[in-house]
């Protein structure tokens, strides 16, 4: 799951088609990943992050434009508020207002993670399309918890380049929103998983508000994100994503 | 002619072997000394994956009541404190990973020699200053008196960073440390990397000889546990065993060098005396014929080849200190030569400077001794017990 | 004059001949070291020979061709379009250069990210022809699990040991490797473990990744283009040769520079050429000992015979003459007992260690040195450049040696010579 993917995310309601139209199980995958994309956004949300050693809350503004650009600014808490992180096409750039520079991120360090949570940087820049990587399946059909389900089992194409070896995904069959998706390796073990909840109507769409990704071997840790605002098809071009408005206050 | 084949075997081997542990001793301070130290006292959980929260210490004065109860052992000269972290420099539009360390300038240069700047001085603490490797800066594209912007995430999740002035460069000549090292005082990093002044990663102690440490780290445990402090302590020769398998090498290979110049100066030494006692046969032929008695020329040949031995080997003694000395003091520098170069991850000067082996001065010279005597011994003897007339009919 | 010096000469030798014992103590002096000195030269070179051969096979080659500016970026956009490539290839086909090539390695190499659902970590990618490679690195040779890549490979790689520990890699788990493209995109290529290797390397361990050529060569959408031909050649020896003939061939191409490896690995350089003057040293040292050993014979000699030459002299040589004799005596000695120790030396040295002197003995596991893993075994070597200047050094100890006696048994004095009796 990418961080663009969280960020834009809710562009997935506008999409959606009349609960049971049929549609294959690649269709509705590959419907909810090109509405995550293409479109531009502009949102408010808070991230929580705990870890073995600290707990904090972020609370960020974020804008995006397709896959290509994003840019994300914190606001609160004051020690990093004005720390920005721009992403124009392949290049990283993060902003410290403490020191008022510019700073782009070496190649090397795209592994690492953003700030401090369990995205990592690599995770801001891929831009891959779900359909093109992945075989999918419906692994599940039918009522689960009171609520009919599909469970789309997503198995990398042969010759594609991602390191899952497994995505399962659980869809709500009434208003197409996901519920859960867990990431596993070759051998079949949990690595990640991000669990959905609250949806809700936000830019007038249907979206799930919130997101939890949770590191399989490290059970006690999370990153969560909340939605607190979110508009679609805002008026932001390629312009807007400059150094210039990174270092800008607003 | 006999003494000075005696003595300049005796300079050959004492001054060869010299040069080889002075070799040796260079490569392992050069290899502990620049930052590794002999010995690391750390968290016991912090070597595994130096982990930023892996600290020792919690409150004000702890750091200063674990660097004195360290100094408290014999064999330590010198300990420093050390806070590290991993982040990123950059200036203008370059940026690099780095790795920041916190140094106490007072103390550092007493356990190692990254803090000895090749230009511009140490940092201060409080000042937001910083001292970087010659080849960070390079890439960087600055110079002393520029600012560099320093990134690493902090121990409370958030992205700690500041706007920093270069005071001073260091050059070890190893690329992978001057390439990457960023030094700051202590209490910088500790604000940067919001880690309480008590918390930090590292203590660095010195000692004097490098083949104690295993020892003295033992020791130190011990002693700090019954304290009740609980940390793990390294010797250098358990964190970078390559260096003490390639310091066995060398000293291997030079002990195979060492037994052949020993070998050739015994020979040489056997060689002129057997020679100088059997051009005098003619001589002790006489004294026999003339009713001496054959065990009164060995003895008196004994007498000479002693009385030679301890005159050549003081020559060769008198020679051979000085000369120890001077290298050591002012070693052959082939800097200009060679250039320098690493190996093993450690730089190596190609320069020579001597070591005091005083066990192959004291071995050489009694090895030598006892060759000139037996060799002495060999052909007086066998001109002792030959009839004189044999002996003088042979003119 | 011609028979005045073969006189001098037949008298030298039977001095020679007559003072049988004395002769056969100066020229043992000799003889064992000189048989020393070949065996540790020897063991010398082929300690070297060793290091380079290790050095420049899992480096960049005795020589090296890529692009000028690649050493000192290390970036893909440095590389050698395949047009310059075939202009290469052509150079290292021509007799004068293909007869001293043992193998030449076509790379592609690249900084990027290896990725796993464990991590992800920098590391150095290079694309390989799997069988030159094989021939040429000796990486295949330090396999700890599975397999080297081979020719018909594709979504392969051959990992390092530390890289697969930190990315929880086993044989056949899958790597995606990201990089920047030839047109400066990031891409992505899925590739499976195929092998791992172990040099005790660190770098190499850390950050080492194998992959067919033409898999890197379509990931990265650089075509026939290389980073680097790497040239492997019979010997260190004649790297000067194949480097100024290649450059004499392919000076008109702008993206193609051809470097010897001293100047390609700079920090095996320095370690050499250390080696090379301890062992100046050591041998300046032993060959003192024995020129003294000799003088000292040589000079007692003519001390205990200050009467026959005194008698010599009375019988009408001159001083020159006399003189010349002790120095005849001492070059003919030094010569003859200096070649055969030579002749012992070299004959023993094969002999016993024709296959090379294990030093395994000394030290536990394998280790590296200027980033080269020396091998415990060294495989001697005679080489015709150590051999002329042992010789040379034999002749150069005989003056020496003899200059000195010769001087004294010039000066001797007739009259008081004749006073001696021993």
């Amino acid at each position: 799951m990418n961080l663009r993917t969280l960020i834009i995310l809710t562009t997935l309601s506008i999409m959606i088609a009349p609960a049971g139209a049929a549609q294959s199980a690649r269709e509705i995958v590959d419907r909810v990943d090109q509405l995550l994309r293409g479109r531009s956004s502009r949102g408010a949300f808070r991230m929580e992050i705990v870890t073995e050693h600290w707990d904090r809350t972020l609370e960020m503004r974020a804008w995006s434009l397709g896959t290509e650009y994003s840019l994300i600014r914190i606001l609160a808490p004051n020690r990093d508020a004005g720390t920005a992180t721009l992403k124009a096409g392949n290049d990283i750039w993060n902003y410290l207002p403490r020191v008022d520079r510019t700073i782009k991120l070496p190649p090397s360090l795209m592994g690492g993670a953003w700030m401090g949570s369990h995205f990592t940087n690599d995770d801001l820049v891929k831009e891959s399309r779900i359909i093109d990587d992945y075989d999918i399946e419906i692994g599940f059909e039918g009522d689960r918890d009171g609520t009919e389900v599909w469970e789309f089992v997503l198995t990398p194409k042969p010759e594609a380049a991602v390191i899952w070896g497994r995505i399962v995904e659980q869809v709500r069959k009434d208003d197409l929103m996901p519920e859960w998706a867990r990431y596993y390796d070759e051998d079949g073990e949990l690595a990640r998983s991000v669990t959905f909840s609250d949806f809700r109507v936000m830019g007038g769409r249907l979206v799930p508000a919130v997101m939890t990704m949770q590191p399989a071997d490290k059970p006690e840790e999370s990153t969560t994100i909340r939605y607190t605002d979110l508009e679609f098809d805002v008026d932001v071009d390629e312009n807007f994503f400059s150094l210039r408005r990174l270092r800008s206050a607003q | 002619m006999t003494a000075s084949a005696l003595a300049f075997g005796y300079f050959a081997v004492v001054v060869m072997v010299g040069l080889f542990e002075g070799m040796i001793a260079d490569m392992i301070n050069n290899g502990t000394g620049l930052v590794m130290g002999q010995i690391q006292v750390h968290s016991p959980d912090y070597l595994s994956d130096r982990s930023i929260y892996a600290t020792m210490g919690e409150a004000e004065g702890d750091v200063a009541a674990l660097i004195s109860e360290i100094e408290e052992d014999p064999a330590i000269i010198a300990a420093a404190p050390r806070v590290f972290g991993g982040g990123l420099a950059s200036s203008g539009t370059s940026t690099f990973p780095a790795i920041l360390l916190g140094i106490d300038p007072e103390r550092e240069p007493l356990v190692s020699r990254i803090a000895n700047v090749s230009s511009g001085r140490l940092p201060r603490a409080g000042a937001y200053e910083v001292v970087a490797g010659a080849e960070l800066m390079r890439r960087l594209n600055v110079s002393l008196g520029s600012e560099l912007v320093l990134v690493a995430p902090a121990a409370d999740g958030s992205l700690g960073n500041d706007l920093f002035t270069i005071v001073g460069q260091f050059n070890s000549g190893i690329p992978e440390i001057d390439g990457s090292y960023v030094l700051m005082a202590i209490d910088d990093l500790q604000v940067m990397l919001a880690l309480a002044p008590g918390r930090i990663h590292e203590v660095v102690a010195h000692i004097d000889d490098p083949w104690d440490a295993p020892p003295t780290a033992a020791r130190l445990e011990e002693s700090l546990r019954e304290v009740s402090i609980s940390v793990s302590v390294e010797p250098w020769t358990s964190l970078r065993p390559e260096l003490v398998d390639y310091a066995k090498l060398a000293a291997g290979s030079q002990w195979i060098l060492i037994v052949i110049v020993f070998s050739m100066a015994v020979f040489g030494v056997a060689n002129t005396m057997i020679m100088a006692t059997f051009e005098r046969r003619h001589e002790f032929a006489l004294l026999l014929a003339l009713g001496a008695a054959p065990s009164g020329i060995v003895r008196s040949v004994v007498a000479e080849a002693v009385s030679l031995g301890l005159v050549s080997l003081a020559g060769a003694v008198a020679v051979t200190v000085p000369t120890l000395i001077w290298l050591h003091y002012s070693p052959l520098d082939l800097t200009s030569i060679f250039g320098g170069f690493s190996m093993v991850g450690t730089f190596v000067n190609p320069v020579f400077r001597a070591e005091y082996p005083w066990g192959t001065m004291l071995g050489s010279a009694v090895a030598l001794f006892m060759t000139a005597l037996v060799s002495a011994l060999y052909p007086a003897i066998r001109a002792a017990n030959v009839s004189p007339a044999t002996t003088l009919a042979d003119r | 004059m011609t028979t005045r010096l073969t006189l001098l000469l037949r008298l030298a030798l039977r001095n020679v001949r007559r003072q049988a014992r004395r002769s056969m103590l100066t020229a043992a002096a000799m003889v064992i070291g000189l048989a020393l000195l070949m065996f540790s030269r020897s063991l010398g070179e082929g300690a070297h020979e060793d290091w380079i051969d290790a050095g420049v096979r899992l480096g960049s080659g005795h020589v090296t061709i890529q692009d000028p500016e690649f050493q000192a970026h290390n970036t893909l956009e440095h590389r050698v379009p395949a047009v310059e490539l075939a202009r290469a290839w052509e150079a290292l086909n021509d007799t004068t250069v293909s007869r001293h090539v043992v193998s030449t390695a076509p790379r592609l190499a690249v900084l990027g990210l290896a990725n796993s659902p464990a991590a992800a970590i920098p590391a150095t990618i290079i694309g390989v022809d799997p069988d030159l490679e094989r021939e040429f690195s000796m990486l295949a040779d330090k396999l700890t699990e599975g397999r080297y890549l081979e020719s018909g490979d594709r979504l392969h790689a051959y990992v390092g040991s530390r890289l697969a520990e930190r990315l929880k890699l086993r044989i056949g788990s899958r790597l995606v490797l990201t990089a920047q493209d030839a047109e400066g995109e990031i891409a992505g290529q899925l590739v499976r473990v195929a092998g791992i290797f172990r040099t005790g390397i660190p770098a190499a361990d850390e950050g080492l990744v194998h992959i067919p050529l033409s898999t890197a060569q379509e990931w990265l959408g650089t075509e026939g283009a290389l980073t680097t031909l790497a040239v492997l050649l019979e010997s260190s020896r004649e790297v000067e040769t194949v480097v100024t003939s290649l450059r004499d061939r392919l000076s008109n191409l702008p993206n193609v520079a051809v470097l010897g490896w001293r100047q390609a690995m700079p920090e095996l350089d320095g370690a050499v050429r250390i080696d090379d003057y301890g062992d100046l040293v050591f041998h300046g040292i032993l060959l003192a000992i024995v020129a003294l050993a000799i003088v000292n014979t040589v000079l007692m000699s003519v001390l205990n015979r200050v009467r026959e030459f005194g008698v010599v002299r009375a019988l009408g040589l001159t001083k020159l003459e006399t003189g010349s004799i002790v120095f005849l005596e001492g070059l003919v000695l030094t010569v003859a007992s200096g070649v055969l120790g030579m002749v012992i030396g070299i004959s023993f040295t094969l002999l016993f260690f024709r296959n090379g002197l294990d030093f395994s003995f000394m030290f536990d596991s394998e280790f590296t040195a200027a980033g080269v893993v020396i091998n415990p075994v060294i495989v001697p070597q005679f080489t015709p450049s150590l051999i002329v200047k042992s010789v040379a050094f034999v002749v150069l100890i005989g003056i020496l040696s003899s200059f000195y006696p010769a001087l004294r048994a010039a000066k001797i004095d007739i009259a008081e010579s004749m006073k001696f009796e021993a």
